[in-house]
């Protein structure tokens, strides 16, 4: 190193004009993490991650189809899986269960009597409940598609 | 020894709706194709028809299902 040269001390430097502008909130730099909330926010509530996208149609559409299909398999007395499966199909049908967000606290409100699969209606029931939670989960699938830009 | 036969559905049960297999089929296809049109399709001339095409698949796919499972059920 010459002697000559002028030693610049690290707090002199300029900012450059990316570390000048202002700190912006962290989902604006990260659209990843945005979409992802969004997905999350439209599991935990049925349309929601389209509300919040301003798909008021999609959102509504949504949600009435999850509420639907939830109302009418409690009503048809399907069964509801739970936590405590006996085998991989009863794991797999929590998992669906699960899908419909906070519309599976419903339908465990709803079922107060219980289910009854010794009937048809109860089978259906049982298959409402399921493609409830299965429909959601798509439905927040699309959300986040839509939040990354995708065509959606 | 007469054994009770199980309860078709408790009373106190708040709500219960014993639909028939082609009840449960409509009402199933006509959910599920309405929320597939508004999901898959943006305008609403397209999601109609999306939807009215989703519905009436589901109705013939079942009812051939239906039909084909048909032998095994005698």
């Amino acid at each position: 190193m010459k002697m000559d040269e002028p030693v610049i001390e690290p707090s002199s430097v300029e900012p450059s004009p990316v570390q000048a502008a202002p700190a912006e909130p962290r989902t604006k730099e990260n659209p990843e993490l945005l979409a992802f909330l969004i997905a999350i926010a439209g599991w935990v509530v049925p349309g929601l991650g389209h509300a919040l996208q301003k798909m008021w149609g999609r959102a509504l559409a949504v949600f009435l189809a999850v509420g639907a299909l939830v109302i009418l398999g409690a009503a048809m007395r399907g069964n509801l899986f739970s936590s405590r499966g006996e085998d991989a199909f009863a794991t797999l049908g929590y998992f669906a269960d699960l899908g419909s967000g906070a519309f599976y606290l419903l339908a465990r409100a709803l079922e107060t009597a219980g289910p009854d699969v010794s009937h048809s209606a109860g089978d259906y029931g049982t298959r409402f409940l399921a493609t409830a939670g299965v429909l959601n989960l798509l439905s927040a699938l699309h959300a986040y598609e839509a939040a990354r830009g995708r065509k959606a | 020894m007469l054994t009770k036969r199980p309860a078709e559905g408790k009373p106190d049960s708040p709500m219960h709706i014993p639909f028939t297999h082609l009840q449960a089929m409509l009402l199933f296809a006509l959910i599920i194709s309405l929320a597939f049109g508004t999901l898959g399709r943006r305008k609403p001339k397209e999601r109609l028809k999306y939807a009215a095409w989703s519905f009436c698949l589901f109705i013939i796919v079942g009812v051939a299902i239906g039909w084909l499972m048909y032998p095994f059920s005698h």
